[in-house]
């Protein structure tokens, strides 16, 4: 038994004209065509960034046979001709390179989480479609898991990466939950609505949107599924809202401290989080100063965005190290199957293994045929 | 010394569950804030057990018998410890909170280390009769219920700290991993307050019972004696905090202060008095 990966990806370059077929690619039916082409097990992992081809064969000679017609199927896919873009690997090196994906290590943004999803979804695709078999099974699973712990246990998907979403996580740290709280936008402009869309993600009580010119607030309200209110009436409103973040096109600041100062007493002391993305500033710098009262501007949440980059990118060693131990290990495991042992990677020494952690050997996963299995004793 | 040495391994579980607590606040292993709570249940099953042998020590003494064994200062120490320790078990351990460890578990290994300290200094854990003004079944209610006030005071002392931590934080603009592992401004807030809810009642109830006995034994309700005095002043600065939070919005920063002031009183209270007080002296019991 051997794993056969061909694919490309955004590092190694996509031609522009074929990125739209490469997406429609790895449907049920191209799996079940690849079934019929010879190979035992078929995955296909096939997002905006890249197209990749994981296959099992039996026999392990004729692998490297296989893998230049696994190459040939993603050029065809492809519809031309590829050269140097495409990769290919095997063994524990394709397993390797499975890991690293799903541990978003090889992302255009490093250690984002979106991948791990699409792995699971490719995978959940290959085995309702019945393409997927011992090997695949495990390898797949394997892979959803070493993706979340590699998140767990490294910083590489830590901090957020957009401002908006650094916004959302100072709220959260200032307040617990957004769900009780009400929000305030001021502007009804594109930077305003991406931020209110992102706000939304957290569901807060209440979104208010107040714009000067008071028809656009109420268009961008009925779209977001929102409350508009007056632009004369938003002071009034800054005794009961959590978070105003403020984005219009101002040229003087259009909260003042003398506003916040006014509403305070109503507050009886409960924090106010004002975020001011406009450039120039909407806020008074000196609003911030006020006691219960937290003011992040756009140059402060930027300033977090790339310490948080950093951050993640300081982390690159570590989770590149794990993904190697843990190739390493199921090179390992494969090894011993092979041989004919009885071989789990549950009793594996090792200090990334954990309690809990069960992957079935392949005997087992005759009967344990369920896309979840390999996810368990993941996070908690 | 069975008792000794089932306290002080029970006081060196709860240090190394503290040092875990530091710990964890530098490491996002999940492991090391599991551990400082099996350490900290270990510490609590030995100390129970300690307290189990003091009470046979005790009750050996014919004029003890059916009382509370903290007539002395050890006494007095070790039952806090435990009652601190307790209470972050009960509140924090059910709200998962276990990043709080490092801000409220120090005061309970300041109340095991002064514990030991005083078992080194007078070479034994302080058994001895009860006065027979301290006869009474108000000895085994009385301590207790100020001590339980005490505990939940220290907790919310802790759960202070870590909201001034979080604020600096914020207010940085700059915030640091910790950040994000500590509960919310408004979480620790409502906890700080939800505790000293809970604190200031048993205290005050405490305190009156305290007088009830007083009267009872010295023929006097009130007689600003030191800790009579300094309980008084320690119930007053709670209140104050109780009524500015629900009056005047005192939240943050300026509540987190007033709470503290109360705790200092509350440890002066506990221990300083002891040096000023004949009557409620545990350094002055023979």
């Amino acid at each position: 038994m051997e794993l056969l990966l061909a694919g490309l990806n955004h590092k190694s370059g996509i031609p522009s004209q074929v990125r739209d077929r490469l997406a429609a690619t790895g449907g049920p039916e191209f799996l079940r065509r690849m079934r019929e082409g010879g190979w035992e097990e078929a995955v296909a992992l096939s997002t905006c960034n890249r197209l990749e081809l994981y296959a099992a064969v039996e026999d392990a000679e004729a692998a490297g046979a296989s893998l230049g017609a696994l190459s040939r199927l993603v050029e065809s896919a492809a519809g031309v001709s590829l050269g140097d873009m495409l990769y290919t690997r095997s063994g524990r090196d394709a397993a390797r390179h499975l890991f690293a994906v799903a541990s978003g290590l090889d992302s255009l943004v490093t250690g984002e989480n979106e991948i791990l999803g699409q792995v699971k979804t490719a995978y959940e695709t290959a085995f309702t479609a019945g393409t997927t078999g011992k090997l695949t099974n495990i390898i797949f699973q394997r892979a959803i898991f070493v993706g979340r712990q590699i998140r767990s246990d490294t910083g590489i998907s830590s901090g957020q990466l957009s401002v908006a979403s650094v916004a959302a996580a100072l709220a959260e740290r200032i307040f617990g939950t957004l769900t009780e709280s009400s929000l305030l936008i001021l502007g009804a402009g594109p930077m305003a609505e991406t931020a209110a869309r992102h706000l939304l993600t957290a569901k807060p009580a209440k979104l208010v949107i107040a714009n000067r010119t008071h028809q656009r607030g109420v268009e961008l309200a009925a779209s977001l599924g929102a409350e508009a209110a007056r632009w004369e009436d938003f002071p009034a409103l800054l005794e009961t809202v959590d978070v105003v973040l403020a984005s219009t096109g101002a040229p003087e600041p259009v909260l003042t401290r003398a506003m916040v100062e006014a509403a305070l007493p109503a507050r009886m002391g409960r924090s106010l989080f004002l975020i001011d993305i406009a450039m120039p500033r909407d806020v008074a710098d000196d609003a911030g100063e006020l006691d219960h009262v937290y003011l992040y501007t756009l140059a402060d949440l930027q300033g977090i965005v790339d310490e948080n980059m950093t951050r993640r990118l300081g982390e690159l060693a570590a989770a590149e190290a794990l993904v190697d131990a843990k190739a390493d290990e199921f090179a390992a495991w494969m090894a011993a199957v092979r041989a004919g042992e009885q071989a789990s990677l549950r009793h594996h020494p090792g200090r990334s293994l954990r309690r809990g952690e069960v992957l079935p050997s392949p005997e087992r996963t005759k009967t344990e045929q369920t896309p979840d299995t390999g996810t368990k004793g993941g996070r908690s | 010394m069975m008792e000794a040495a089932l306290f002080q391994t029970a006081a060196a579980l709860y240090a190394a569950g503290t040092g875990l607590g530091f710990l964890f606040l530098y490491s996002r292993d999940e492991r090391l804030s599991r551990w400082m709570y099996n350490l900290l249940a270990a510490g609590v099953v030995l100390h129970l057990a300690s307290l189990g042998v003091r009470l046979r020590d005790f009750w050996a003494i014919p004029e003890n018998r059916w009382y509370m064994p903290i007539n002395s200062f050890f006494g007095a120490l070790s039952a806090m410890t435990l009652a601190i320790t307790a209470t972050f078990v009960v509140v924090e351990g059910r709200h998962r909170l276990g990043i709080l460890g490092a801000f409220v578990l120090p005061w309970a290994c300041v109340a095991a280390v002064g514990a030991v300290l005083r078992l080194h200094a007078v070479g034994g854990t302080e058994i001895h009769g009860l006065a027979p003004a301290l006869q009474s079944w108000w000895m085994n209610i009385h301590p207790l219920v100020i001590m339980a006030a005490y505990a939940v005071f220290g907790n919310a002392f802790g759960v202070g700290l870590a909201l001034l931590v979080q604020e600096r934080q914020l207010r940085s603009k700059r915030p640091q991993e910790l950040c994000y592992r500590l509960p919310s401004i408004e979480e620790l807030d409502s906890l700080n307050y939800r505790l000293i809810a809970v604190g200031f009642p048993v205290l005050t109830v405490g305190i009156i019972m305290g007088g009830i006995w007083a009267h009872a034994a010295w023929g006097r309700f009130w007689g600003w004696d030191a800790k009579e005095t300094w309980s008084l002043i320690t119930a007053l600065v709670y209140a104050v905090f109780l009524h500015q939070r629900l009056v005047a919005g005192w939240r943050g920063r300026k509540a987190v202060y007033t709470s503290m002031l109360g705790f200092a009183c509350a440890v002066f209270t506990f221990v300083g008095v002891n040096y000023l007080s004949r009557l409620h002296g545990y350094l002055s019991t023979p």
